[in-house]
């Protein structure tokens, strides 16, 4: 008897408490198989790297809701030597991984650096096209200079001579919202800074 | 003995459960507000009068203030449907007292607002009352001290009060809005009135500055500035210029968020490699790491009770929006529709979780509940980023381009109402809403 009013109590508290709002479900939980990009990337036609000079906004319209994103500047001020002897690696939509054409620059980079200033300390800037969020693609710049400085390393630079840094989507080297602009932002450029 | 002595502990049970059963029904029975209601389902109408000064000449600059100022909060919050109108006299006496109610009532306003100031140089003296003009009575008064310059202040934090009486919650209309904007040709941080009134510069530094959080007591602001070459997180007092770095860690110090009780800094660090969710002390110092994982991790945001964080993580391939606890366990995932969703901002009633989401045609402004259910769109029109909830979780501030005008826009929570509230032609970005 006794027994039988504590449970029903105890029974009375639970239903209670469940009732008194103790919502906190356990939100859904989904894996997604992560689709391996690598391979998608070498079947993409492999686009011909561009010195950055060919980079710059010449012709570039600019269109009339992007008043106010800051001009595009070669990242800090950097003398125009150092902005012609490398030459800029460009990336994919989203990715960080370095596409074959990339690579070819970065052996070319890598020589440079190696035959004709091995002392030199160099930063890495990741950057990013306008599309996403400012602070998901500061990330994401971060991530391809990483990816940079990671193959260079591999390539026989010393790693303690590389720096990196990103700006996200906050420098695009040409304004514009189509993909030839798009193409042009998604980059790590090369700057030597002692 | 041992008999009694289960009894009395089973009393006690049944008493302390009908006390939970009992509780939120006596608490709801009993608001400490009046209840005001129009017949039917119409909408309350409510009437500000010009208010009257007590010193001549008048000012109809500061009158037609004060009425559009509680007209537009008013309006905004969509609770009643607000006009200014004038029909005080300038000169009558005791016009808080005695008040004509049948005017009113005949052009169909339910509710009515009348005020007095006074004007001596720069000292102001304002009052305002809240009419019941169906049931002729007065619902609240307030009266500020301060100086001229308090005008919309006072005129917001009445129409708080007003907010408060018919709804039994108060309003957010005294607080601000930190943002980014570019006018200058650099991202620089920003203050205004949440109306869009008062906009202030905060930084000049001519660099990169981004994602500014109000300190929840709105005395300072984090943000992260490139000023010297890194993006690290400073902070600031709202007052005085000098900004202290928080975090000058290597790599990323970014989307710094403060915790509900302000003793901790959320934030984004890439020092240990890539981007992971950290939180530090206020001072910057303990970083503490809650998300160990070879995928990006970024834009923290706190549960209002502080046990949880939303962040950002493309740890499946595309960035999601997922949950954990503070101290970094039971990571789930929190969006399931769409492939890119950001930006996740918890409702300070902690039920609903602002974020927007990436679709072909730019980014939309949406709501989950907190369980990861009720996925609702709010915004359709234009690229709409960055929600930020209102103290009171009526409104979500966000930014927007759209062809109706680039700038930052509220909304109701549920997406009605979208007002833009900044008054330049510029891009603006990042805005976030103080607490109260």
């Amino acid at each position: 008897m006794k027994k039988s009013m504590v449970a029903f109590l105890t029974g009375i508290s639970i239903a209670a408490l469940l009732a008194g709002g103790c919502a906190n479900k356990e939100a859904v939980k989904k894996e997604e198989a992560i689709v391996p990009v690598a391979a998608v990337e070498q079947a993409k036609p492999v686009e011909q790297a561009k010195p950055i000079e060919q980079a710059k906004p010449v012709e570039e319209v600019k269109p009339v809701q992007e008043v106010a994103v800051p001009m595009a500047t070669p990242v800090a001020q950097q003398p125009a030597e150092s902005v012609s002897r490398f030459e800029t690696v460009y990336f994919d939509f989203d990715k960080s991984d370095l596409r074959q054409d990339a690579r070819d620059v970065l052996s070319k980079n890598a020589e440079l650096i190696l035959k004709s200033m091995p002392g030199a300390k160099i930063q890495i800037a990741g950057h990013c096209d306008e599309r996403g969020s400012a602070e998901y693609n500061l990330a994401l710049g971060e991530h391809r200079a990483k990816s940079v400085q990671k193959y260079l390393t591999t390539l026989g630079v010393k790693a303690e001579n590389l720096s990196i840094i990103s700006y996200g989507k906050e420098k695009p080297a040409v304004n514009g919202n189509d993909e030839a602009a798009w193409a042009k932002n998604r980059r790590a450029e090369f700057v030597v800074v002692k | 003995m041992c008999h009694d002595k289960i009894d009395g502990s089973a009393m006690k049970i049944l008493l302390f459960v009908l006390l939970l059963i009992l509780l939120p029904a006596v608490l709801c029975a009993q608001p400490d507000y009046i209840e005001v209601t129009a017949p039917g389902n119409r909408q309350l109408r409510l009437a500000i009068d010009s208010p009257r000064p007590l010193d001549l000449p008048a000012n109809l600059e500061t009158a037609k203030l004060v009425s559009d100022i509680i007209a537009f909060d008013m309006n905004m919050s969509g609770v009643v449907k607000a006009e200014g109108r004038s029909r005080q006299s300038v000169t009558g006496n005791l016009s808080l007292v005695d008040v004509d109610f049948v005017p009113w009532l005949s052009d169909g306003f339910d509710l009515l607002v009348r005020s007095e100031y006074s004007l001596k140089g720069e000292r102001l003296t304002v009052e305002f009352r809240l009419f019941d003009v169906i049931n002729r009575k007065m619902l609240t008064a307030k009266r500020y001290l301060g100086a001229a310059k308090d005008m919309r202040r006072f005129s917001h934090s009445f129409a708080d009060e007003i907010l408060r009486v018919i709804t039994g919650e108060k309003g957010a209309f005294t607080t601000r809005i930190a943002y980014v904007s570019a006018q200058t040709g650099n991202k620089e941080i920003y203050v205004m009135d949440w109306d869009g009134n008062n906009p202030l510069p905060l930084t000049k530094n001519g660099s990169i500055n981004l994602n500014p959080d109000f300190s929840p007591d709105g005395r300072e602001i984090i943000f992260t500035s490139y000023k010297r070459g890194n993006p690290d997180l400073y902070r600031r007092s709202l007052s005085n210029p000098a900004e202290v770095a928080l975090s000058n860690r290597k790599g990323l110090n970014i989307t710094g968020i403060w915790s509900p009780d302000g003793s901790k800094i959320a934030l984004s660090l890439s020092k240990d490699g890539d981007a992971e969710i950290y939180t530090l002390d206020k001072d910057g110092s303990h970083p503490t790491r809650l998300t160990i994982n070879p995928a990006l991790d970024l834009y923290p945001a706190w549960s209002p009770n502080g046990k949880q964080i939303a962040f950002v993580s493309d740890r499946l391939g595309k960035p999601q929006i997922f949950v954990m606890n503070v101290d970094g366990s039971n990571v789930r995932r929190l969006t399931t529709n769409g492939n890119y969703n950001v930006n996740p901002r918890w409702s300070p009633k902690g039920d609903k979780i602002a974020y927007s989401r990436m679709t072909d045609g730019g980014f939309n402004i949406f709501t989950v509940a907190a369980d990861g259910s009720s996925d609702t769109q709010l915004t359709y029109d234009g690229n709409n980023e960055n929600p930020s909830w209102s103290a009171d979780a009526r409104f979500i501030c966000f930014s927007s381009k759209r062809n109706s005008g680039n700038g930052l826009y509220v909304m109701r929570a549920d997406g009605s109402g979208q007002t833009r509230v900044t008054q330049g032609k510029m891009s603006y970005f990042q805005p976030v809403w103080s607490a109260h």
